[in-house]
Order: C-alpha cells, then structure tokens, then sequence
C-alpha cells in the first residue's frame, strides 16, 4: 500500500468530496425559478411608493405537451403585484407570495405607467441597470393606463403576453408607428446631456368583436403599440402624434418598410397605397457664424401595392403623381417632428450629438445654451422618392380595360 | 523459474542420445500435448534417433513427408557413421527441408519445441537439429471487428503474427522495411516483432522502441496492452499515448509516415508509435474516399469529440447557474419538463450517464441474442418509461443520447472510452461551480494534453505546436495530389512528384482526338 502517499490522497480527495458538495454557491435548478417575462412600475397607493406588477410564466402551461405533466390550470401566466418604497424592495416583496425564486433574467418588457414617467424615471434607469439579473436589451415603454394593467393583458396569439409585446417590437418596422427602444438605449440618451429620450406607447385597445365566434377574435383587449412618448431629462414631457413619430424614427435610424395611403390623382376620392421598399437618410449639420443649419437628403422606393383609381389608365401617369404625393407627405413628416423639437425644446431627434460628431470643438460652446440654438436652427428638406415597381400588374385594374386581342 | 531447471537449460548438449532424451524428458516432464518418436534411420542398423514435436503446433503432413518419410525411408545410412561427418552433413544430404538449424544448447532446443518445431536428436551428434513445421490451426483473416470503414480493404489482423507481418509485407514491398524479432515474458515467451521502413523513420526513434522493450520483465505477454502499459509515456494519463489498430492498411499507412509498428504474437492488435492525439479522430476511409466526403467526415467527428465531451456538462451548467443564457422559449421547456423531476440536474445527469454505461457495458458481455433483448429493455426504460414516471426530463433524455452517439462517432474505442471518462469530472464541476467549474476542469485538461508526448513527439501536434506543413491532414483531408510531402515526423520528406493534379487534357491530345485542331 506504499502508493497510497499523503500527496495522492491530497490530490485525489477534492474530487471524491465534491460529489457530496450540497451548498453549491449560486446553483439553483431551472424548475424553481419564477421566471418573469414582464415587468410594470406604476405609482403606489400610499405617496413615495412603487407598485411592481410581474408576470411570471407558469412553464408546464406555458409548453404544453413535452411528456411532463401540464400543470392543468390552464393558464400559462401568474401575475403577481407588491408595493415598496424603492423598486427592489417591492420586487422583494413580490417573494412573499412567491413559491419560487422570483428570477429576472428573461425579462422581456419594461411598461412604466405615464404618471411615474412624467414624476421621474431617473430612480427606474438606476434600478434597472444597476441589477445584474435585469438585461440591457429589455424593451422599455410607457403607457397611459396602468401598468399592471398592460402587464396582466392576455394576447391573441402569443401564449405569453410579454413574449408577444416583445414580438410587436420585432415587427414595429412593419408599421413604424413607435421606436423600438430599450434599455441600453435609453440609458445611452438619458444620460447625454443634450438629447432626450423617446419611450413608444403601448395601450389596451377594446378591439370590435362580433357577438358570435368571440372565441376565434380573442376575447380580450389587445395591447397595442403606436406613437411616442418624449422627455426632457427625467420628466415625460407629452405624447407624439403619429406623424410626429414617424418624422422622429428617421432620426433616431430605425429601418422600416411601412405603407403609405395617398389619395388617387384622379379626384376620384379613392385611395392608392404604397409600401417603402428601401431608403437612405443623411442628415448634415452645418455651422455658420454661430448659426446651426441641417441638410436632409431622403430618397425612398416604393412598390405599388394596390391602387383604385378607375379612371387612370397607365401606371406611368399614376407613378409620376403618386411620387410627388409621397415626397410632399414625407417631408410633412418631418417637419412635424422638427417643430415639436423645436417648440418644446426636447432635443429627443438627438440633433445635438450630430453636431458634436462633426464639430467637436464648437460643440464645446454650444451645448451650454443648446436648446435656444437648436429652436432657432434651419432646416434644409431634399425629399426623393420613386415608385419602382408597380410589383406584378402591368396595368391599373378597373373595368374592361384589356382588348380582346391581349386577352388572345 | 527454479534454478536447477535454468541450470539444466543452459548446460551444452552431448553426443549420447540417452543423456540428451533423458534431459529433453527431465525438462519437459509428462505432458500429453508433447510427442516422442523413436526411429532408426537408415533400417536396422542405422542410427537412431528421436523426433520431439507438439501435437497440434506442426503441420503433421510437413512432418509425415518432409522428416519422417526420408529419415526413415533412408537406404544407407554410412555416411552419418563417417568419422568426418559433422551437422553441416546431416543438414545438407539427411534433411531436405527448407528450414532447419543445428543447436547446442537445450533451452534453444526446448524453446524451439515448444513454438512449434520439432526437434530432432540423433546418436553420436552432439546438436539438436531444428526443423521448422509450424503449423496447427489458426483463425483465417477476416474483417476487422473494431474499425469498420465504408471504401478500403477488407482484410484484418489475426492472432498469429507471420499473417501479420505478411499483410503488412503485402503492402509495402520496399526492401527497407525491416521486421525485428524479439521475445519478452520469461513464461509465455511471446514473439514480439517490430517493424520499421529504414530510411522513412527518423533515427533513434528505433532505438528508443528497443530500449523500452528491453527494459520490461514480465512472466506473461497475453496481449499488445501488456506492451503498451509498459512503454506508454504517460502511464498516467486517462488518454492513450499508442494507437491500437486491427488494419494492416493503417499500420501500413503509419509505416510510410515514418512511424513504428510493434506487432504481439497471439493478438490482432498492433501499436503504431509516435501516436497524436487527432489520430485517434482519423479513420482510414478518410484517404480512400474523395477529399471533399474524407474531409467533412472528418469535421463530424471532432464535431462529435466536442459533443461527447462537454454537452452534458453545458446542460447541467446552464440549466442549474446560468439559466438567463438559455432562449427564453427553450428555458421554458426545460422548465416544463423538469417540473415534475425530483432530483436536481446533476443528480439526475449522473444517474442517466451512468445508465448508459450500463446499457452499452451490457451489450458489449451479454451473449448477442440476450444482448439485443437487453438494449431493448435499457432503451425502453431510459427513454420512454423514465420520462413518463417524472424520473427524468425529456430533454435529458435528448441530451444523453446525443453525447452518447457522439462518443460512438469516435473511431477509435479506446480514445472514446478516454473522452467518456473525462466527461465526469466536467459533470461534476459544472453542477458544483457552473461555468467557471467547467472552465477550470477543460483548462486543466488541455494543460495536462499539451504536457503529454509520444516517443518524443508533442501530443497535438500538429495543431499545437503549430506545424504549417502537417496541416493538409489534419482537420481536413487535403487532396493527395496536394500531399506532397511526408509529415514532419518522417526522415524524408518527398512523397510524389510534381504537379501531380490531374490537368484538363492539353489542347494537341484533345485536337487530335476529335479533328477540330
């Protein structure tokens, strides 16, 4: 037994002790975590105090058939709420009633209520970027409801509503109605000093439901994600139109390939619709005795995707009028959103960081009075847009319009 | 072995039978295996003699035609009476056999005996003469059991070594290739040969070979793994520093790579040295089939290498410390499908790994039709019926049998068996400390691979250290004609000569086949 030396047995020893190891620092099984998809901040009933409302995937209603037993209470979400003074101590809270580890790291939204928004939201940044279980890339949003009352929302489609909210942030270009913001973002803006930050709105929207087939139209309201809402420093300030908001998401660089209803140039009083395939959007600052201007260039391709204009034959003499409709309203676009800028003083277009980009010693100077600047700045508007392809009809539709020889 | 026998074996032989049978008899004692014949050669006054020889060792019709019908058929005997007769005569004119030898000792006549020849005495000649009839049955050569490939030679080595040696002299008919002999077990006696091409391998490797082989003292050779466990590198080490192979055209291969065969009498095993860790990840259909299907073979298996060794271990460490690296859908999976699972996931990882073994071990011992019962009932049990009880998750399930074909893709078994063992201590590591567990156990383990060597060459090499050269085979199959040198551990380095691709037909050949030129 001469091998069995004191060296051997220190060598061996740990790895023979480690499979009684039972306090395995930080291990915890998947199964006992309470993982929750969505979180919303509202004001608490007692004044200084947070409500946090999450919503906890319930797994085994959550899947479904996986050979486990489903959990059989058929609904695939708990939603739980608790006030605090501060947000971890309401989070905290949550975990008196929890049966698992309240565990954050899947967290997919942030729905701030508009009254905690337009009280503050610096204590919500700090929080949440603070945590280490909370993701920089969790979409963020305001409402004008409650929060909780988002957060516990069923949807259509989704078995979870937070897993379906974030999949509106992943199709938002469809619409391009509100910025996809999340949480590295916003942090990024709120602590710039010039530019303000731009949260998208969501909403509970009671949808139009005939009385028969509730079932099949989801018996629910819908949550509904559209416009924005913009701050100045730790206040929301108000909300955007939609025009104002899609003028503001070229500037904030978000792709889209939304539609656009424009009349026929028919006078007919119908309505054409085109989609935006692609577009190029270049803004320059430029510095001129002190005197901020900014050149836009903005071309845009669309495709025809319907049009009902009976009288208008060829698609060459739709195109052309079409073109200069859909540069006319672009540019309105943007002017609305440079004016809102511009009238309130809330830089959230994020102009300043252009001109720091470009001029950096200058921008030394004018930051400190940026806001005066900037309301007082120009604007120089080149729309461009093109109607590339009237996709696969060659001509309009409208009655009789093809001979009998083509039909040939 | 006592010593009054070693004495008796090293004594010279004498001129009187009587004393030489009497010795051989002495020696040997009663075995029913062992065969005396008495004859007089030459009629009934010729000399007489015995013929020793192991029933079923010779090839009794060598026997019958090539000694006992001239010895004993023999008309005049006088010559041998002839005072200047010496053993050269009886080689020459007595036997006509195409080997024999004369010896003077009996421990050569014994050893002789015992390996199959037989050994003849004769009055009034101080040697014994050996006359090779090995013979008896041995198995014929067949596929090989362990190393199946889908394009190549179908032909195995078997347990006795001169088919061996044949199938490899088969296929390298280069007069440099040198076949050894050298005997090691002072019982068993085993043949050992060593085989070499001469001006591919790199001077002293064989000289190493030797030394290592001379050092070993051992009563018994069963089998090349006695070898190996006595001139391995790293006695140590859970991975194998010799390579094991059944297939004369690997061997073959090793051979012209300027490596070193040792081939055991009694296995069909032989062990190439020097040996890198990626050879273990080669099989030999990577050079027989085209480059392209070689080379993506190739990359499935050290897919399956990566496979095998750490994917249970990601499992246990994602699932119970860094859930949040899991997509969120398929954390709520594994969630829903643990929900009912008792154990936590390292106990349960352990329990099915452990289940697997079981199932494979059972295959491998049970007799084949009780053996395939056995695996259906094992698979019925680990995959079906434990996920339905709430013992295990369905994705455990997925994940053991995707780590356990992984460790099947391995071609060779016994670097698999090595990666399988190595899989526990990351379970371990992973389940205890997570991620920065698994890193320390991996880290470790790369640290002892760089350490180890193989008859002096770097173990992963050629991927660390960096050989340029020797990167054409290794993670991929370069074409042959792109091969155009020997790896680096050979002594010379050309191969084929150049511009070996093969070229589109040039334009006079091709002219002058349709007329268009």
């Amino acid at each position: 037994m001469k091998w069995i030396s004191a060296r051997y047995v220190a060598r061996i020893a740990p790895f023979i002790l480690s499979v009684f190891l039972t306090g395995c620092f930080g291990q915890e099984d998947i199964n006992n975590l309470a993982m929750v998809m969505a979180v919303g901040i509202d004001e608490g009933k007692r004044p200084g105090t947070v409500l946090v409302t999450a919503q906890i995937a319930r797994p085994s209603d959550a899947v479904g058939q996986t050979g486990a037993p489903v959990g059989g209470t058929g609904k695939p979400i708990w939603t739980a709420a608790a006030e605090g003074r501060s947000i971890f101590e309401a989070m905290r809270n949550l975990d008196r009633f929890s049966s698992r580890r309240v565990y954050w790291g899947h967290n997919k939204i942030i729905v701030l209520s508009a009254a905690v928004a337009r009280h503050g939201v610096n204590d919500a940044i700090d929080f949440f970027t603070r945590n280490h279980e909370l993701r920089m890339r969790t979409w963020v949003m305001v409402t004008p409801k409650s929060a909780s009352e988002i957060v516990a929302s069923k949807t259509g489609l989704q078995v979870i509503p937070g897993d379906s909210v974030d999949r509106l942030f992943h199709y938002s270009a469809y619409t391009s109605e509100a910025p996809p913001v999340d949480m590295r973002t916003f942090q990024a803006t709120f602590l710039n000093p010039t530019s303000q930050a731009v949260l998208p709105r969501v909403d509970i929207v009671q949808r139009g439901m005939p009385a028969t087939h509730k079932e099949e139209f989801g018996t629910s309201p819908q949550v509904e994600l559209s416009r924005a809402a913009y701050f100045i420093g730790n206040h929301m300030v108000g909300w955007m139109t939609i025009p104002e908001t899609r003028g503001a998401l070229w500037f904030l660089g978000h792709e889209t390939s939304r539609e656009m209803v424009l009349h026929c140039p028919d006078s007919s009083g119908k309505w054409t619709t085109l989609e935006m395939r692609t577009s190029h959007f270049v803004i320059t600052p430029h510095l001129l005795n002190g005197k901020v201007s900014f050149v836009i260039h903005l071309r845009a391709d669309f495709d025809l995707v319907e049009a009902d204009c009976p009288s208008v034959s060829s698609n060459l003499v739709l195109t052309h009028a079409l073109e200069m409709e859909a540069r006319i309203k672009l540019r309105e676009e943007l002017l609305s959103a440079i004016h809102l800028s511009q009238r309130t003083g809330s830089d959230f277009l994020r102009l300043g960081e252009r001109v720091e980009d470009r001029y950096p010693a200058e921008w030394r100077t004018l930051r400190d009075h940026w806001p005066q600047t900037l309301s007082r700045a120009e604007f120089l508007i080149h729309v461009k847009s093109s109607i590339r392809s009237p996709v696969l009809l060659a001509v309009p539709t409208r009655p009789g319009s093809v001979s009998k020889e083509v039909i040939k | 072995m006592a010593p009054e026998l070693q004495e008796m074996l090293d004594s010279k032989t004498r001129v009187k039978l009587a004393h030489n049978t009497l010795m051989m008899e002495q020696i040997l004692g009663e075995s029913a295996d062992i065969v005396r014949r008495d004859l007089q050669c030459g009629g009934t006054d010729g000399v007489p003699g015995v013929l020793y020889f192991v029933d079923g060792l010779v090839d009794e019709r060598q026997l019958e035609e090539g000694i006992l019908r001239p010895l004993v058929g023999l008309n005049d005997a006088s010559f041998l009476r002839n005072v200047e007769a010496d053993d050269q005569t009886v080689i020459d004119r007595l036997l006509i056999h195409s080997s024999i030898s004369a010896v003077d000792t009996y421990q050569k006549a014994v050893e002789s005996l015992l390996s199959g020849d037989a050994v003849l005495w004769l009055d009034q000649y101080a040697s014994a003469f050996v006359i090779s009839v090995r013979g008896g049955d041995k198995r014929s050569i067949e596929e090989p059991q362990t190393e199946s490939i889908l394009r190549g030679p179908r032909d195995g080595f078997t347990e006795h070594i001169r088919t061996n040696t044949a199938l490899i002299r088969r296929r390298i008919k280069d007069p440099s290739l040198r076949i050894e002999s050298i005997i090691i077990g002072e019982r068993t006696r085993t043949d050992v040969n060593i085989a070499y091409i001469a001006d591919l391998v790199k001077p002293g490797l064989v000289k190493e070979v030797y030394k290592r082989l001379q050092r070993i003292e051992i009563d018994a050779v069963l089998e090349s793994g006695y070898i190996e466990e006595l001139i391995e590198d790293a006695p140590l080490s859970p991975f194998p520093t010799l390579l094991g192979t059944e297939r004369p055209d690997r061997v073959a291969a090793g051979l012209l790579e300027g490596r070193l065969a040792v081939l055991v009498d009694n296995t069909p095993f032989v062990l190439l040295m020097p040996t890198y860790f990626w050879e273990f990840f080669h099989a030999s259909d990577d050079y027989y089939m085209r480059y392209i299907a070689g080379s993506f073979f190739r990359l499935i298996r050290y897919l399956a290498l990566f496979i095998s060794l750490t994917l249970s271990s990601l499992y246990v460490l994602l699932v119970s410390f860094h859930q949040e690296m899991i997509p969120t859908q398929l954390a709520l999976t594994i969630a829903a499908g643990r929900e009912s699972v008792p154990f936590p996931v390292l106990v349960e990882v352990l329990v099915m790994e452990t289940a697997f073994e079981l199932m494979r071990e059972a295959g491998i011992r049970m007799p084949k039709p009780v053996g395939q019962a056995a695996s259906i009932v094992g698979s019925l049990v680990i995959g079906q019926a434990a996920v339905q009880a709430g013992i295990v998750s369905p994705i455990m399930v997925i994940i053991i049998a995707i780590s356990g074909i992984s460790s099947f893709v391995i071609p060779n078994f016994s670097a698999s068996f090595s990666i399988r063992l190595m899989r526990i201590p990351l379970i371990i590591a992973s389940g205890t400390l997570g991620l920065l567990g698994f890193l320390i156990v991996l880290f470790m383990m790369s640290v002892h691979l760089l350490s180890l060597r193989s008859f002096g060459e770097p173990y992963l090499a050629p991927s660390v250290p960096f050989r340029p050269n020797d990167q054409k085979d290794s993670l991929f199959r370069f074409p042959w004609w792109s091969m155009k040198t020997r790896p680096q551990m050979a002594q010379s380095a050309d191969r084929q000569g150049n511009n070996q691709r093969p070229q589109k037909p040039s334009h006079q050949s091709a002219g002058a086949e349709d007329g268009t030129s």
